[in-house]
């Protein structure tokens, strides 16, 4: 047997790149913004001014809400579409099923780039759905949601589907046929199967997807950046600009700061999540 | 195979749909949708890539052909990034297992004080928001200079692949089947060998799903190298941004997109077998 100090010294390299590049920059940035006053740039003990001039500020005030908001919005969405589908997967074993699957985890190997890119050509001005919609349907209302805020939901929506599914329907498998034949049996209606009885049983995996989702839109970049509108932005889109058209990484990493704290109950509660279920099973 | 149609329509849907034909209506629906949807702008790439001229309000090109293939790849830009973007996704996958496969052996199979403590840790990577971990180290790398170098986003792309490559094959070495290395301990085989000849095999197919992972996970990494790398290091990736911003010829795009494509269909080749079992699933700790 390897002895525990050989046991340290292997999760020594990974662990010191997880404390030099996320725990420590992260930290520092915390720090930093309660101590270094943003006008003068020295150090003049403990300060908040970087903090109430963010929230003084209307622009960023304004970006934060609608990143809030956009975030809420896609993750009910995604919900919506991803529950159902899951179900669908978790009691079909038909052919059709087999496509349903192959579809809704497409997106996996599509990266937010090219997606962003090819969505512009499809639902954008002239695109696929408008050309289509002209000259087939002969219907001219067509309202892009390219550059608007429907422009971001419906791609933050189709970027998250498969990783919903995939652990919505892995979790569902782990519910027995027999739990939901026997409350049949005695006449519980499908709806209130999946209510009161399914739903507490995928609590766990359904937990996590949210929070993973949660946090992955509202840290989203690319996606708001190619699609979304000039303003308000998402937070993504307006720390990039902050940090690199404006040089003014103070602000930048007070941004990031507030996307911290704003996403800490999540973290924390993901991080619980997992952690619960490890321990159960070891 | 030839198939009557029987006097109760009903039956016949039920044997051809399965127990419940309202499931399989919405699978329909499904079907319909997701192929709207999901399939629907992915073909429009197609399209635009083999496309001479596509003038509006034609449903299809006007002229088809392979001509923007040569021209987009004969550009400068594209020529340096896309050799660049193979070399720079290869080294951080390799980095990566190089430091993270020794200690996913070290979590699954030696016993230590603090390990799922230490194994729970990597998934802060998960637990914070992504462009705000970005920026609070583009902070950080901006004072130590490494904005807008090769190491800088090396580091960067590290970050991303530290919990794949750490908690996916933590797993595999876990499920190995510790009879048959005793059983072979038991003959008279050493170690060494039954690493390599025992344990190894169990484990590869798992490796070969983090690594895959990781190389097309990095290879399309484009908001880490978008900040950190600009305006000195250029990945396909971040070509992209500009091409969706600033150039005018759709079809360059349209290629461009094809080809940094090409390692999610390898994946996709593979993909059955990872989906299958909860390999991916375990690299987000689910």
């Amino acid at each position: 047997m390897l002895s525990a100090l050989a046991g340290y010294a292997l999760i020594a390299p990974p662990l010191a790149l997880l404390l030099l590049l996320i725990f420590f920059p992260a930290a520092q940035a915390v720090v930093r913004t309660l101590l270094v006053d943003a006008d003068i740039g020295l150090t003049s003990g403990f300060t908040t001014s970087r903090y109430t001039g963010f929230f003084g500020d209307a622009i960023a005030r304004s970006n934060l809400w609608f990143t809030v908001w956009v975030t809420i919005v896609t993750t009910s969405f995604l919900f919506l579409v991803c529950l159902p589908l899951a179900a669908y997967l978790r009691f079909s074993t038909s052919r059709i099923a087999g496509v349903v699957q192959v579809l809704a985890l497409f997106p996996l190997f599509v990266p937010g780039v090219i997606l962003a890119f090819a969505l512009i050509r499809y639902i954008g001005p002239r695109g696929t759905v408008d050309t289509f919609l002209r000259v087939v349907l002969n219907y001219t209302g067509f309202v892009t949601p390219y550059l608007r805020p429907s422009g971001i939901i419906f791609a933050l929506v189709w970027d998250h589907i498969p990783f919903t599914v995939l652990v919505l329907t892995a979790g569902l498998r782990q519910v027995e046929d027999s739990v939901i034949e026997a409350a049949r049996d005695v006449g519980a209606s499908g709806l209130r199967v999946f209510a009161q009885i399914v739903l507490p049983l995928i609590q766990r995996p359904a937990m996590i997807v949210l929070c993973l989702n949660i946090i992955g839109i509202f840290g989203s970049f690319t996606i708001p950046y190619l699609l979304g509108p000039a303003a308000p932005q998402m937070m993504g889109v307006y720390m990039a600009q902050t940090f690199s058209e404006y040089q003014d990484r103070p602000g930048a990493e007070t941004q990031a700061v507030i996307m911290f704290a704003a996403c800490s109950v999540i973290g924390a509660l993901y991080v619980r999540t997992v952690s619960r279920r490890r321990g159960e099973r070891g | 195979m030839t198939e009557q149609w029987p006097n109760h329509p009903k039956s016949f849907l039920r044997r051809h749909l399965g127990r419940n034909v309202g499931t399989e209506v919405f699978g329909l629906f499904a079907v319909l949708f997701l192929g709207l949807v999901i399939i629907g702008p992915m073909s429009t790439i197609v399209l635009w890539a083999f496309a001479d001229r596509w003038r509006a309000p034609a449903l299809l090109p006007t002229e088809w052909g392979t001509s923007y293939w040569g021209e987009t790849l004969q550009r400068a830009d594209v020529l340096t990034a896309l050799p660049f973007s193979i070399l720079l996704a290869g080294s951080v996958t390799l980095l990566s297992a190089f430091i993270c496969l020794p200690a996913a052996y070290s979590f699954a199979r030696i016993k230590f004080p603090g390990k799922q403590a230490f194994l729970l840790s990597f998934l802060a990577t998960n637990a914070f928001p992504r462009f705000g971990l970005y920026v609070a180290i583009a902070v950080v790398f901006f004072r130590l200079g490494l904005v807008g170098t090769v190491p800088g986003v090396v580091l960067i792309q590290l970050v991303n692949t530290l919990l794949t490559m750490i908690w996916i094959p933590t797993s595999a070495f876990q499920n190995v089947d510790r009879a048959l290395e005793e059983a072979a301990l038991d003959v008279g085989a050493g170690r060494v060998r039954i690493f390599f000849q025992i344990t190894m095999p169990q484990v590869l197919p798992a490796l070969a799903a983090a690594l895959l992972l990781t190389f097309v996970a990095t290879f399309y990494e484009a908001q880490g190298a978008l900040i950190i790398g600009l305006p000195g290091v250029r990945t396909m990736a971040t070509l992209m941004y500009s091409y969706i911003n600033n150039q005018v010829v759709v079809q360059y795009g349209a290629v461009i997109s094809l080809i940094l494509w090409l390692p999610s269909l390898v994946l996709l080749a593979f993909a059955q077998r990872f989906l299958r079992g909860n390999t991916v699933s375990a690299g987000f700790g689910v």
